[in-house]
């Protein structure tokens, strides 16, 4: 991608602090990753558990170099007609019909087979072409003008198939559309593929993109989450939330709770005015954190004890 | 960036599989970034080095060990890496000039040229660095070397003289007590030389040697193993079923077009004046295969058994219509038994109440016609483990072969060589007319290349 503001990505630290003013908290890791995939123009491939930012980063990316973000929800099933292009069949159609009333002029006063297909190999073809081409998310980053981060997102829910096919667009950023060949990328987008471990993703993908791992944040990074995303948040409540999560995320449960949830809690508390944290609020609010019955029941029991090294 | 190099080697070493690609990204992303801030170093190295998230942990002891190693070796350095390659030649150089200017000076305390430097309390990191390097102690590979190495660097730092010295020095007391500073340094030269091995043999070699370990038991006859190795084994076992689910539920996942489906087809297109655009498809069903695995899991075959059941077990999400059945005389089903109980306590169970019992394949196999039969169909895939030693019983190979006619496939797998198949009361020919194949397994490589023809073809 042609980089309009160069100095946006002059080191990782200018990117962490820059996101920071956006709103968004991240580890020094991360930023390094963006100034990387800015550098060396490579794609991205994030892993971590979810709820942890991993969309909400190509979010960032893209309202901070100022460039369109195009994303693509992946699921099974799904191919090149629905990601990279599709032809435009009604405008086709029309064009046949248009194609059959010109026929006759076109073939007026020839003479013999052999001269008539002559002369409809002279007559344009464009019934394959860009003006009937239908460009879909993949097609449309490569011909972004001024760039675009492209966000694949949860890459493991696609088929092997459409992986292997991603494998081009990611090393060269072109595609080969058959009836037209090769196109190129205009200005390279930077990518970014996300995954939730559904299924371990093939070594030719992983090859040619860095690896992102984001964890659950520490304590200290989480607070700073909160203190970002949520307002007026008292910082003893604050750090009280924070120490809990860490805390509920040590206990073997189905889906720990995520960044995400740990946001939302702290802005239910807010509604409810709770100003400290104490087992009954835990309790009836229990349900925002935790999506599983078994792991409420679970946690139900234990939130006294949980509870004794927040306060 | 030779210290890139010898770090990815040693990733290498590791498991970690990493790419000349990769290699060279790392190298760039180096390139814009440097080394100075170890933490930048580290994640910079992270995001294109390692790509699976189980390597994160042997990644970040790796970097720790090898970095910190670095930075030891050369502390009276300013400590950032890029500068290391110079402080390396300035190192050699002055030292070099030193030496060479004691010799001059006061050659006679002590004449061999290690005397000499211990004697002046030189930092010797560096020149054992070297000589580990000149002897190629990153070729290690078993913690018994260690010794070996130990005993190479310290000859080729000159070990060899300084021991002739000491032994040589006699008489006067000036001389004793330089005799005694010698073996003291001696001393803890080899200390700082064993240390630098040990480091050296934690970054290099401990997985290199974990590796040969576990290729080791790839291989082994299952039937011999020692009780010690079952732990890994069953680390072993599960990395086996855990990859062929994983190259299995890919396949399932890409559910194939089929053929068009004419009638779907034009109803769908009426609107467009019977011009086809919408294509519609059959779709491909899957047939999941069922299968049914009988273990004979008396005296000898016991082990082996044991380690088919593990097997099971981690297959259970691939193959969700697996029973199983186990028997030594009287045969029962324990499927949900593996299913509802932890592994281990599963097979503690059933080793509990059937290993170990004689053999009597006639008496089992008639419980499993009275149980199993009617749940035979033409998707059943049989596969039976045992040695057919039947005690000079009667093996009723006429229900084996009620069972081949019922079913899709009818596979015995037998723990022991084929050259004693039929000696002593073994009856395996009596079985053999009714397999679809009887091949040995007698090792983990075996069980893995069965299921994986099993899941192929299924």
């Amino acid at each position: 991608m042609i980089i309009k503001h160069q100095e946006k990505i002059a080191s990782p630290q200018v990117i962490q602090r820059q996101f920071e003013a956006l709103g968004y908290i991240c580890s020094p890791s991360v930023a390094t990753a963006i100034y990387l995939a800015c550098h060396l123009q490579k794609p991205i491939l994030i892993e971590g558990p979810p709820g942890v930012g991993k969309t909400e980063l190509a979010k960032i990316t893209a309202a901070y170099l100022n460039t369109p973000l195009i994303r693509m929800q992946c699921y099974e099933g799904l191919d090149e007609s629905k990601a990279l292009y599709e032809w435009k069949y009604g405008k086709q159609l029309l064009y046949t019909q248009v194609l059959k009333e010109q026929l006759g002029d076109v073939l007026r006063g020839a003479r013999g087979l052999d001269e008539s297909i002559a002369r409809l190999h002279d007559f344009g073809d464009i019934f394959y072409s860009q003006d009937f081409l239908e460009p879909r998310p993949l097609l449309q980053a490569l011909q972004s003008e001024e760039g675009a981060v492209l966000l694949v997102d949860e890459i493991d829910k696609a088929d092997q198939e459409f992986e292997a096919f991603l494998l081009e667009l990611l090393s060269d950023y072109q595609v080969s559309i058959p009836e037209i060949g090769t196109v190129k990328a205009r200005s390279t987008p930077i990518v970014m593929l996300t995954s939730n471990n559904t299924r371990e993703l093939g070594d030719a993908l992983k090859r040619r993109c860095l690896h992102l791992y984001i964890p659950f944040p520490d304590t200290e990074l989480e607070s700073r989450i909160l203190a970002a995303q949520v307002d007026n948040l008292d910082t003893q409540l604050r750090e009280q939330i924070v120490t809990l999560i860490a805390k509920l995320r040590d206990m073997p449960l189905k889906k720990s709770p995520a960044v995400s949830e740990t946001i939302d809690w702290a802005k239910a508390l807010l509604l409810l005015n709770v100003e400290e944290l104490d087992p009954h609020w835990v309790k009836e609010t229990l349900n925002l954190l935790l999506k599983f019955q078994d792991d409420i029941e679970l946690v139900e029991p234990e939130i006294t004890n949980l509870l004794k090294g927040v306060a | 960036m030779r210290f890139i190099a010898d770090f990815i080697g040693a990733l290498r070493e590791a498991g970690l599989p990493i790419s000349p690609a990769e290699s060279l990204d790392a190298i760039k992303a180096i390139e814009l970034l440097g080394l100075e801030s170890r933490a930048t170093a580290k994640s910079v190295l992270a995001l294109t080095l390692v790509k699976r998230h189980q390597d994160q942990a042997t990644y970040h002891e790796l970097f720790e060990l090898y970095f910190a190693h670095i930075e030891n070796a050369h502390a009276n350095g300013d400590n950032t890496l890029e500068s290391l390659e110079a402080t390396d030649k300035q190192q050699s150089q002055s030292q070099n000039q030193e030496s060479a200017e004691a010799k001059d000076g006061s050659a006679a305390i002590a004449s061999s040229e290690l005397g000499l430097s211990l004697l002046q309390q030189q930092d010797m990191a560096l020149a054992i660095a070297q000589a580990a390097k000149a002897e190629n102690l990153s070729s290690i590979v078993l913690f018994t070397q260690k010794n070996h190495f130990a005993y190479k660097i310290m000859q080729r730092l000159g070990g060899d003289e300084l021991n002739t010295e000491i032994r040589a020095i006699v008489d006067s007391p000036e001389q004793k007590r330089l005799q005694e500073q010698l073996t003291q340094a001696r001393a803890r030269l080899l200390e700082q030389v064993k240390d630098y091995v040990e480091q050296q043999y934690l970054i290099f070699a401990r997985h290199k040697g974990a590796k040969f370990r576990e290729d080791h038991l790839q291989q082994a006859k299952l039937s011999q193993l020692e009780h010690t190795d079952y732990a890994l084994m069953q680390r072993l076992v599960q990395k086996a079923a855990r990859k062929l689910a994983t190259q299995h539920s890919r396949r399932r996942l890409t559910r194939k077009r089929g053929q068009l489906d004419v009638r779907k087809t034009i109803a769908a297109n009426a609107a467009f004046d019977g011009a086809l655009f919408h294509t519609r498809w059959k779709a491909t069903r899957v047939e999941r295969p069922k299968i049914m695995v009988i273990c004979d899991v008396s005296g000898s075959v016991s082990r082996v058994a044991r380690f088919l059941l593990l097997f099971l077990y981690s297959l259970q999400d691939v193959i969700p219509k697996v029973r199983s059945y186990v028997f030594a005389s009287d045969m029962i089903e324990v499927t949900t038994l593996l299913q509802q109980e932890e592994i281990e306590s599963a097979l503690e169970k059933i080793m509990q109440c059937w290993g170990g019992l004689s053999t009597d394949y006639g008496q089992a196999l008639m419980n499993f016609q009275e149980q199993a039969l009617t749940h035979i169909d033409q998707k059943t895939t049989i596969i039976m483990l045992g040695d057919a030693r039947n005690n000079q019983g009667d093996g009723r190979p006429d229900i084996w072969q009620k069972v081949y006619r019922q079913s899709k496939r009818v596979l015995w797998l037998n723990p022991e060589q084929r050259n004693s198949w039929d000696t002593g009361d073994s009856i395996m020919a009596q079985y053999s007319p009714w397999c679809s194949s009887v091949e040995p397994c007698r090792s983990l490589n075996d069980i893995e290349g069965i299921f994986s023809r099993i899941l192929k073809y299924a």
